[in-house]
């Protein structure tokens, strides 16, 4: 089941495109979509864009059909990962250098996308992570939450012998050689400390950069108690495995 | 009292292995999945016909009395073949999750699709004979 990746080229869309494609995974996102896409237009105004609706229940598909916007919508709900993957399935069989991964929910302001794509630019990364607790700001974030995000980061530093100080952010930037491999590879469910895990399997250089993140503009995030619990063990098992996994050797084919 | 017991059990397994086939002829059950369970019949049919074999397993592994044997048999069988089928939903679960993403894209691609050829339609009826837009190709 390979990606059917088209060679990259320019006249591929009858039109000259960004070398930089933002993915918009949402759930029921309709009350903050219009915001974060602004943001992105006035902040990165020559990326494009993709929203991935997760076949979302809420007014977001009308909404999409209105704005004008790309989009794909998934008939049935996979989850962040796998609308993650389709987006990075898509920027690569249409050749795009970059993806920026951010939520749909406004929590990730655009104007710090530069700052994200620096060290990609500069390529001293393969992966950008914006990490809400590097900085020196301190994020307006309850305790138990917190304290959840640092036993995890200790753990996933301790396994992957990388500092990793925020397990859960959404807020990423993929480089080439990584679009290659997740297109394919990107984890489901939801995905961020299992593919801290798997880039570092895969020997990708990961690095973290200081972000400001907001809160939900509207709605509400999809993860309940139920979910958080499944998604904790599930993350249990992970720590163990994925580390035991062999690496894929994607970068020649 | 043995034999009857033992009639009864040869029926038994010559019955369950007459259902798997019948369910394989009827397309109810493919092939693939079939072979466990013909396999399974015919392991009861060759222990109801040699009930000593299960005596003497059972007095070599210090199991007195013999047909705790079959139940731990029946038990690792069953665990084995409950594993087994987590293992295919589990595969069915990435096809489909695989299968989900690729009619998403090809939405995408067909709505890119038509709105390219509608522009085209629309540049070619204005270029050829304007004011007959409608000899255009609909678009949906």
């Amino acid at each position: 089941m390979s990606v059917a990746s088209r060679p990259a080229s320019a006249t591929d869309a009858g039109q000259s495109r960004s070398d930089l494609l933002v993915i918009i995974p949402a759930f029921n996102e309709a009350g903050s979509l219009p915001t974060v896409l602004g943001d992105i237009r006035q902040h990165a105004a020559d990326a494009d864009i993709l929203v991935i609706d997760d076949a979302s229940t809420d007014g977001t598909p009308r909404l999409l059909r209105q704005l004008d916007v790309k989009w794909i919508r998934l008939p049935q709900r996979l989850g962040t990962g796998a609308a993650v993957r389709i987006g990075l399935r898509h920027a690569l069989s249409l050749g795009y250098d970059i993806v920026v991964r951010l939520d749909g929910d406004g929590q990730h302001p655009a104007g710090v996308l530069d700052h994200l794509l620096e060290a990609l630019r500069r390529r001293e990364a393969d992966v950008v992570v914006g990490s809400r607790y590097v900085g020196s700001e301190r994020p307006d974030i309850p305790v138990a939450r917190r304290l959840t995000h640092w036993t995890l980061g200790v753990i996933l530093s301790l396994i992957t012998g990388q500092r990793v100080t925020d397990p859960t952010s959404g807020l990423w930037a993929f480089g080439h050689q990584a679009v290659r491999l997740l297109a394919d590879h990107h984890p489901s469910g939801y995905p961020e400390p299992e593919l801290i895990l798997f880039l570092r399997r895969n020997s990708m250089r990961v690095k973290e950069c200081p972000v400001t993140m907001r809160d939900r503009l509207a709605g509400r995030s999809s993860l309940t108690l139920h979910r958080t619990g499944a998604a904790m063990a599930r993350l249990l098992l992970l720590l163990v495995v994925v580390p035991l996994r062999s690496a894929i050797g994607g970068s020649d084919d | 009292m043995t034999n009857v017991l033992q009639l009864l059990a040869v029926t038994i397994s010559i019955l369950l292995l007459v259902l798997v086939l019948e369910l394989v002829r009827r397309k109810k059950l493919t092939e693939e999945y079939s072979f466990v369970w013909i396999v399974s019949a015919l392991a009861l049919l060759g222990i109801a016909l040699g009930r000593r074999m299960i005596d003497a397993f059972a007095i070599a592994i210090g199991i007195y009395y013999p047909p705790a044997v079959l139940l731990l048999m029946l038990v690792l069988f069953v665990f084995v073949a409950a594993l087994s089928f987590s293992v295919v939903v589990s595969r069915q679960r990435q096809q489909i999750e695989r299968l989900i993403e690729d009619t998403a894209l090809m939405d995408l691609q067909l709505r890119e699709l038509r709105a390219a050829q509608a522009s085209t339609a629309d540049v070619n009826a204005d270029a050829s004979r304007p004011g007959h837009a409608d000899d255009a190709p609909s678009a949906s």
